[in-house]
């Protein structure tokens, strides 16, 4: 077959062409793993902005980082949300980081939290919708208990089942239920009734914050979910305005502030992977140029007995094109190995940190095969011009 | 009018700033079809810079009064270089002093490239290619690489190449020169061969007396000119 005739090509310098494939599997590797880390990052992001859509969280305003709110509140807080006109429904929460040493986001990704709430309280408002994997999920009637519901990423980081019992801040709980992974916030959340986070709340608050209120008086945030046809960026205003000493979080301000840091650090993060590329594609002209004047008698002899310049450019871009294609599917190949290796590792402790997705990996072995291919055009041009008299006196 | 009638061929190649070399200086030749002809001379003589304008690799210069090349009733002193390839692959042969075989093909790949470009079809190719190296006594090598055959065979392969068109003409430099005496005869009685039962015109150029005496017809070239007359 024709192809197949010029890929003989490649194994006349073996070393030379695998030292040239080495170059593009290492830039293709380095533009898998880096697209993955920067897919994952998207993913979590993606699953964030969709949660914080049609839906108010609102916190003490002192609070130092919005949707993280472990600041207390009282909750007459809620009642005052309650009032403000638009608002359909307020869900009083708790939100606590799981390690009270943890400085907020220590790991990737998200940080580990207890999240106390009364079930179904969002009365069926909550878009993100979750299933229990084992044991079930939380109701009304679990408060005043001591049960918790894990998320898939914790109860696989600390070896839990339904059934078994766990501390949350040196308190015993039981837990009733494991959730089916969400590849979101839920996975790495423990469900706990409202009372208890409270207490939890309580005993972690400083005791002039809790401005001498009850543990069943504290909440950390409320989500409020307004009604049908209000404006969510309206009705956040509104409730600053009408509540005192709250702020609010929409998905507006979620995006902005998280989408913008997440796009620059994807840019860099792919912008090393390309870098990375350039050196292979200039190794892979080196290799071409070095090649085409190892040939150039050859290619005399096919100019002279009927090969036309397009013909030999042909030859020279496919054979380029395949170095390309061969780095990029041994780029892709390790870059595959190490993405599901890492994240096997890191599983254990909640690091999810890649995820490599068809359309990278398709986007991958095109960009190695058309880089390959361009490397090759300046070589082929070349070859393409000698004159055909000239390339046959060449010793 | 004959088969190939070139006349006024001047050539002149660069080869510093101010070296210029005139290797051509308004050469005409007429080659009648069937004809088998042999361009004899010393070094720097000319001969293969005629053979390359008449195998359409180089253009003669254009001077007053204008060069004329007419091959087989075609004017092809002003093609284009697109023009000129094609051609060389639809109705020219090549044999070259040093083989010049593709190393990475096998010998029926070799010699299957001229019809290939000529635009066959490969199956076709590939069948052409069989009977060429047939023709040559060389279908039990068909799927050897040129390394693993002698210098005769080699060249022998590269007249199967030069024949697998079927080309009206065909032009071979120096063919015999890197080939020992048996090999020489080899190759001389394959070309005379085609020449005598094919009416295959070939046009050599050789240094060697003994090539000349296989040729119908001597044409002796001195300072870019032919110096002996010109037969019809």
């Amino acid at each position: 077959m024709y192809v197949v005739r010029i890929l003989r090509n490649l194994t006349r310098r073996r070393f030379r062409t695998a030292l040239t494939v080495v170059g593009i599997t290492i830039g293709i590797w380095v533009l898998v793993v880096m697209s993955s880390m920067a897919n994952r990052i998207s993913f979590i992001v993606d699953g964030g902005s969709t949660y914080y859509q049609d839906k108010i969280i609102v916190s003490d305003a002192t609070n130092p980082a919005f949707g993280l709110g472990s600041t207390p509140m009282p909750l007459s807080v809620a009642d005052q949300i309650a009032n403000v006109p638009g608002v359909a429904v307020v869900v009083p929460e708790v939100q606590l980081l799981l390690d009270s040493n943890e400085a907020g986001g220590g790991g990737f990704g998200l940080p580990d939290f207890i999240v106390g709430g009364v079930a179904d309280a969002d009365q069926g408002r909550e878009a993100l919708q979750v299933r229990a994997a084992q044991g079930r999920l939380m109701t009304p009637d679990d408060e005043g208990a001591m049960v918790v519901v894990l998320g898939a990423d914790l109860a696989r980081k600390f070896g839990k089942r339904a059934g078994d019992s766990m501390e949350l801040r040196q308190v015993e709980f039981e837990v009733i239920g494991v959730l089916e992974p969400t590849l979101t916030g839920p996975d790495t959340f423990a469900f706990v009734p409202l009372q208890a986070a409270q207490a939890l709340l309580a005993a972690d608050a400083p005791i002039l914050a809790t401005a001498g209120l009850g543990a069943d008086q504290l909440i950390s945030q409320a989500t409020v979910y307004p009604e049908a046809g209000v404006d969510t960026e309206d009705l956040a205003d509104a409730i600053e305005a009408s509540v005192a000493q709250v702020g609010t979080l929409t998905g507006t301000d979620f995006d902005r502030e998280i989408t913008s840091a997440t796009e620059i650090f994807n840019a860099i993060v792919v912008g090393i992977g390309l870098i990375s590329l350039v050196v292979g594609g200039l190794s892979v002209i080196n290799t071409m140029a070095m090649s085409v004047a190892e040939r150039t008698r050859e290619i005399g002899i096919k100019r002279a007995i009927g090969a036309t310049r397009g013909r030999i450019m042909r030859e020279i871009v496919i054979e380029a094109a395949s170095i390309g294609l061969l780095g990029g599917l041994l780029g892709l190949g390790l870059g595959a190995v190490v993405v599901t290796v890492a994240n096997e590792l890191g599983r254990d402790s909640g690091n999810i940190l890649f995820q490599l997705t068809a359309p990278t990996a398709v986007v991958a072995l095109v960009f190695a095969t058309v880089l390959g291919a361009v490397a090759g055009l300046l070589p082929a041009w070349n070859a393409a011009r000698l004159d055909p008299v000239q390339a046959l006196r060449y010793e | 009018m004959a088969f190939l009638e070139a006349r006024h061929l001047h050539k002149t190649y660069r080869l510093g700033r101010q070296n210029l070399v005139h290797a051509l200086r308004g050469a005409d030749i007429a080659i009648e079809a069937g004809e088998m002809v042999g361009i004899m001379g010393p070094s720097g003589c000319g001969k293969s810079t005629l053979m390359h304008i008449l195998g359409l690799l180089h253009a003669p210069d254009d001077t007053d009064p204008p060069a004329s090349l007419v091959i087989g009733g075609t004017d092809v002193a002003d093609l284009s270089d697109r023009e000129r390839t094609k051609m060389r692959a639809e109705r020219m042969g090549f044999v070259f002093q040093a083989f010049n075989l593709v190393p990475t093909l096998t010998a029926i790949e070799n010699v299957a490239l001229p019809a290939e470009y000529a635009g066959r079809r490969r199956s076709d190719a590939m069948k052409a290619a069989a009977e060429s190296l047939d023709w040559v006594g060389l279908a039990d090598r068909a799927d050897h690489r040129p390394t693993e055959l002698s210098g005769g065979q080699q060249q022998r392969v590269a007249v199967a190449r030069a024949l697998v068109t079927q080309p009206d003409l065909m032009l071979a430099d120096e063919p015999t020169g890197n080939l020992d005496s048996e090999s020489t005869n080899e190759v001389l009685d394959l070309l005379r061969r085609f020449n005598t039962e094919r009416q295959q015109t070939i046009l050599m150029v050789t240094h060697d007396p003994r090539v000349g005496e296989a040729c119908g017809r001597i044409v002796e070239m001195l300072d870019g000119r032919i110096t002996n007359g010109q037969a019809g």
